[in-house]
């Protein structure tokens, strides 16, 4: 059994209608209890807006549906639908948007954000999307593919180096995050451990013994960094990149 | 590497926005075109005592409040925060970009409008 399955079947078997409720119920309780009553409301108008544009599944995700926020954290949201106008919220809000044709094809291609959706978000919205979903997931066995994320790694890279060469610090730090954040889901799904919330990464990183890859993404979440530092966090993103071509 | 003032910053990334037009990489333009509009936001912000908190939606709040303010003509709010999402859907969903009835020529002038601004502003 991979650990997707193990982490679905954890909150509920999507088989049984009675888990299946039983998981709504929890997950709403779970996302009230991982936000602020002011993100609360952001996420209610946002469910609201998906709903009423004919969304059939609306989920909390990223690090608030795993109560993990930082000081750079999003409020990201998995809308099967069309994406909802939030452009008045007073917040970052990240809207991942699919079709449910879209969202199947992605599942059973190996995309990790589907997965992580149905074993770690809070599904606020289903009309059967997700169940369905969830159940492929735990009668296919299926895992995220990770070769996918390490194949972006050179061109999530080379965007970094030329930030970091025209001088935007800020803009720079944003895309050695990401390139760091998918070098360690890569490193971890093809090691079968499952890629938490990235604040949780650097900690299963070092149980992996990913040491440096932790450190420099755990520089890039929490602190500041100069470019040159930046520069040198890309050099751990050319090792996972030869590590994972040899 | 030191710290440049940023709308040298915006400068340089529009000039790599145009010539990744021109060589077909829509990809970078629109990665270019989005990180050139923000750092003219801030430069202009910066010099007119608006926050931005490095953070995306408040540097897409304070192009529209530099707009209400009489700062700039154009609010410049919907574009950058439209060229954020087409970054995103680009670079992390293999989209390709959409500009709706607009090309990526005219998303381009429209920053370069905005460039030109912030420089306007530091003369």
């Amino acid at each position: 059994m991979t650990e997707s399955v193990r982490l679905i079947l954890e909150r509920g078997d999507p088989r049984r209608t009675d888990d299946w409720t039983r998981r709504l119920s929890t997950d709403a309780v779970i996302a009230e209890r991982n936000q602020t009553p002011e993100l609360q409301q952001i996420t209610e108008i946002v469910v609201s807006r998906a709903i009423t544009s004919g969304a059939q599944g609306v989920a909390l995700t990223g690090s608030t549906a795993r109560a993990k926020r930082t000081r750079i954290s999003d409020l990201d949201y998995h809308v099967v639908g069309n994406r909802p106008d939030v452009h008045d919220l007073p917040a970052d809000v990240d809207v991942y948007e699919s079709s449910p044709d879209k969202m199947r094809t992605k599942l059973l291609q190996g995309d990790d954000f589907v997965q992580w959706t149905l074993c770690c978000g809070c599904l606020l919205y289903d009309t059967g999307v997700f169940r369905e979903a969830a159940v492929t997931v735990v009668e296919q066995d299926l895992w995220p593919d990770a070769e996918s994320k390490l194949r972006r790694l050179p061109e999530l890279r080379r965007l970094g180096e030329r930030l970091i060469a025209v001088g935007d610090r800020d803009a720079a730090q944003d895309q050695v995050r990401a390139a760091l954040t998918s070098a360690a889901r890569g490193v971890l799904l093809r090691q079968g451990v499952f890629a938490l919330a990235r604040s949780e990464l650097p900690a299963q990183l070092r149980l992996i013994g990913a040491d440096s890859l932790a450190d420099g993404l755990d520089a890039a979440i929490y602190t500041d960094p100069p470019l040159e530092a930046l520069a040198s966090m890309l050099e751990t993103v050319v090792a996972v990149e030869l590590v994972s071509a040899a | 590497m030191g710290s440049k003032p940023k709308h040298e910053i915006a400068r340089e990334h529009f000039e790599l926005a145009l010539q990744d037009i021109e060589t077909g990489d829509e990809r970078g333009a629109v990665s270019a075109l989005f990180y050139a509009a923000e750092a003219a936001i801030v430069a202009v912000a910066d010099a007119h005592g608006v926050d931005t908190k490095q953070n995306h939606r408040m540097k897409a709040d304070a192009a529209s409040e530099l707009h209400s303010n009489g700062v700039l003509d154009e609010d410049c709010g919907p574009l950058l925060r439209t060229l954020n999402q087409e970054r995103k859907d680009v670079w992390y969903e293999g989209e390709d970009p959409d500009f709706g009835d607009e090309t990526l020529e005219d998303v381009a002038e429209r920053v370069r409008d905005l460039i030109e601004a912030a420089e306007a502003d530091h003369d």
